[in-house]
């Protein structure tokens, strides 16, 4: 019976990319870097948590650590593209994601309200938005707080502030 | 924080939703909600407008690269930084010592390497070798293959003969859960246990893996015992392409959504 060998480092990163990559991707193209760079900077991200792990350095709360660096490389990338920042990533894949079965008329209402939900979140401060997309991906709020330099209660009322400005669009 | 009417803000609200809320205020804020529809009523808005932000959110999962070539990519960086990691501030005195330890390093970690990318290289390629697995089969039925007790859908591969398809597949270090050793000719279409017959299928070798062609056995099973099928013409199809074969009995191009996640073989966990 063969016995695996143990994983080295450079194993355990690639499987934290295969966990983590998606979700840091679309966070860092939502920010607004088109996908090449969002790619590259993801890409950066893991090459840096291997110098961090082979230094040693702490292992707790490496989702947050990853989200921490992958948003910082992406403010840098964005900075250096002088892009305006938009809602890349949601803008390309806002195709079509209703159900096959509905008429025009639903299909239209679908769009119009999609679209309504997307314009407002382009109107939200920039931080109020990252709280947003890091939610969505999963993050809790002790990890959004850390990702962007903000308290926790900070996290509870931007969120609050959000999805009551949403909900409103929701509403029309 | 309350709102200034005596009802839960929205943050609290949210933050109940999410799970971030706990102990006594937790308890406190729940007993509100029991008691005022007019809480429970936003919180029912906000919940919603969550549901429709990720009904858009999701939509970008399904517009993502593809994983593998960033995946091999990174793995490519890494052992290019590992091998240019520098040996930093070191005495002359003990130079030669630790030079001597840092090609040993390497050769270690490029020993481990070569194996990691030959696992890649076979876990990129999603059908067998056709002169190690150009497939076998025993003599049976239909009959024989479609009565209730022939067919479990499972069928054990004993360890060691596990060990023999790796090794003639020159992988020597597979990792646990990310192989199915499996028979290209299932039994439930007559495969027999025989090393012509098996193969270490990657699950993660892009869309067409090892639980694609669970679905497909599963399938050509079904067809063969409805009479829908000829029996040695689905194990020809499925020996001498399967990729070709799902394609040609789900009239697709691509591998089914729901078959992405379909599993009937246990992977292999040695």
């Amino acid at each position: 019976m063969l016995v695996p060998a143990p994983a080295p480092l450079e194993y355990e990163i690639v499987e934290l990319f295969t966990q983590f990559r998606n979700p840091l991707l679309r966070y860092v193209s939502a920010l607004g870097l088109p996908l090449a760079d969002g790619e590259e900077v993801v890409q950066e991200v893991f090459l840096a948590l291997f110098q961090h792990l082979r230094q040693g350095k702490p292992r707790t709360n490496l989702k947050g650590w990853v989200f921490r660096v992958g948003h910082n490389l992406a403010l840098k990338q964005r900075m250096r593209n002088g892009r305006r920042e938009k809602l890349h990533g949601l803008e390309v894949v806002a195709t079509e994601h209703f159900a096959p079965g509905l008429n025009p008329e639903e299909h239209l209402a679908g769009v119009q309200h999609r679209d309504r939900l997307l314009a407002a979140i382009e109107t939200l401060p920039e931080v109020d938005r990252c709280c947003l997309y890091l939610r969505g991906e999963g993050l809790r709020y002790r990890q959004i707080a850390e990702v962007l330099d903000i308290s926790l209660g900070g996290v509870s009322e931007m969120l609050g502030r959000t999805l009551a400005r949403l909900s409103k669009v929701e509403g029309c | 924080m309350r709102s200034e009417d005596g009802h839960l803000s929205d943050a609290q609200l949210v933050a109940i939703a999410d799970g971030e809320v706990v102990g006594r205020e937790a308890r406190r804020l729940e007993e509100h909600l029991t008691a005022c529809w007019q809480c429970r009523s936003r919180r029912a808005e906000l919940e919603r407008t969550i549901a429709h932000y990720v009904r858009v959110h999701r939509n970008t999962s399904e517009k993502m690269p593809p994983m593998d070539e960033s995946r091999a990519r990174l793995l490519a960086r890494l052992v290019q930084q590992s091998a240019a990691a520098p040996a930093a501030s070191v005495s002359s005195r003990r130079l030669g010592r630790v030079a001597y330890g840092t090609v040993a390093a390497c050769l270690i970690l490029g020993a481990g390497l070569v194996l990691y990318f030959s696992e890649l290289r076979a876990g990129a390629t999603p059908v067998p070798d056709g002169q190690l697995t150009p497939g076998a089969t025993r003599i049976v039925t239909k009959e024989d293959l479609c009565s209730v007790e022939a067919f479990d859908g499972f069928y054990p591969i004993p360890a060691r003969v596990a060990f023999n398809v790796f090794e003639s597949y020159q992988i020597q270090n597979p990792r646990p859960r990310s192989y199915e050793v499996d028979y290209l000719i299932t039994p439930a279409l007559g495969g027999a246990e025989d090393i012509r017959n098996l193969w270490p299928q990657p699950y993660a070798s892009g869309e067409w893996n090892a639980h694609v062609k669970d679905a497909l056995e599963s399938h050509l099973h079904d067809l063969v015992c409805r009479d829908q099928l000829d029996l040695k013409v689905a194990q020809r199809d499925i020996a001498s392409d399967w990729i070709a074969a799902y394609r040609k009995y789900f009239n697709t191009k691509s591998p089914l959504p729901d078959h992405v996640a379909f599993s009937v073989d246990p992977p292999w966990e040695n």
